[in-house]
């Protein structure tokens, strides 16, 4: 129950975001979050993974630094061209469960420092690094370990 | 302050842009030139929309502006890890430094 | 300030163009692939651009509309590269 309310109060959120916070199209507005509502409910049963709002902001701030840091270093590896780069693919075992976690790992890994994803299976994952020499694998597990918060599941 | 900062922003991201497009020009194969489009662009995606967030009147065109930011990361990162799969899946092997 | 951004907004395009271009000559089909990636993070920053720039605030709905589209296509594409193996 509260987790409908959650979402209801999220997707009443984004329409007032989207009307620019006018007033004037609510009956709309209202239907709109009533149907946002239902088809999450259908697509992405409050059951499964949930995510803890208490741990959202911890990860959000981990994630924006990361991603800025990763634009920085690969804007810095372009200016100095193919010299700067010492790839390779590293295989990582992954402690998170299967599903949800391991997909926002695999996705938000290539949005981190001198990582991409390559290749998700069985538990583990295969990445593309920049510069193998870099603790890739140290980076990936405090990642790893910002998912499990947020999701609340061990790790 | 606050103006100079949004003014100045968006050239910054632009700056980011040009980096991505760069390291699209200059690095030796598909897998780096993703991360130099993925995290150099998404990056200057940010700094003009925080920018013009920083420059808009009403908090909720500020808002709406950044929202767009992690939609666009959702998409880059959705791409990027179906690019780099298809790529290992198509046998392009990733360049290295000692070989031709 | 409107004419900042606007300058801003033709360096993008020009860049978007100086991007296609490489992406579409790439030696591998993957390659190309990346053109797909210029779209959401290129085009939206340029429509933001354009919308504070001719003082067009729809365009701002326009481009959330590409940028939500892109995070769509973006996981359509990545959910058939889960599945599709055998084929190009």
């Amino acid at each position: 129950m509260m987790q409908l309310l959650e979402r209801v109060l999220s997707f009443a959120g984004l329409w007032w975001l989207l009307a620019e916070g006018h007033r004037d199209g609510w009956l709309l507005g209202g239907v709109a979050v009533v149907a946002a509502t239902w088809s999450s409910v259908k697509l992405w049963p409050p059951r499964a993974y949930r995510v803890r709002l208490t741990a959202l902001p911890g990860f959000l701030a981990f994630f924006v630094v990361n991603s800025v840091r990763g634009g920085l270093q690969v804007a810095a590896m372009a200016l100095r061209g193919r010299r700067a780069l010492t790839p390779g693919l590293i295989d990582l075992a992954l402690i998170l469960p299967d599903g949800a976690p391991q997909i926002l790992l695999t996705y938000t890994l290539g949005l981190m420092p001198g990582t991409v994803g390559v290749e998700l299976a069985d538990g583990r994952l295969r990445v593309h690094a920049l510069d193998v020499r870099l603790p890739v694998a140290a980076e990936a597990r405090a990642l790893e370990l910002r998912i499990a918060a947020l999701f609340g599941v061990g790790a | 302050m606050i103006d100079a900062i949004g003014t100045l922003l968006p050239i910054v991201g632009a700056l980011f842009y040009a980096a991505g497009t760069l390291g699209l020009l200059r690095f030796p194969d598909v897998y780096s030139r993703l991360h130099a489009l993925a995290k150099a662009d998404n990056l200057g995606l940010g700094c003009v929309l925080l920018g013009l967030a920083l420059q808009a009147e009403d908090l909720a065109v500020s808002l709406k502006l950044l929202l767009i930011w992690p939609l666009a990361l959702a998409a880059s990162s959705a791409v990027s890890y179906a690019i780099a799969r298809r790529a290992a899946h198509l046998g392009v092997k990733p360049w290295r430094r000692d070989s031709p | 300030m409107n004419s900042i951004d606007l300058a801003i907004a033709l360096f993008l395009l020009g860049n978007l163009v100086v991007a296609l271009v490489a992406a579409a000559r790439g030696p591998t089909a993957a390659d190309r692939m990346l053109m797909a990636l210029l779209f959401g993070s290129t085009g939206t920053g340029i429509l933001v651009l354009l919308a504070q720039a001719m003082g067009m605030p729809t365009l701002v709905d326009v481009a959330l509309l590409l940028a939500l589209l892109a995070a769509i296509g973006g996981v359509a594409f990545a959910k058939r590269a889960w599945q599709g193996d055998g084929h190009d």
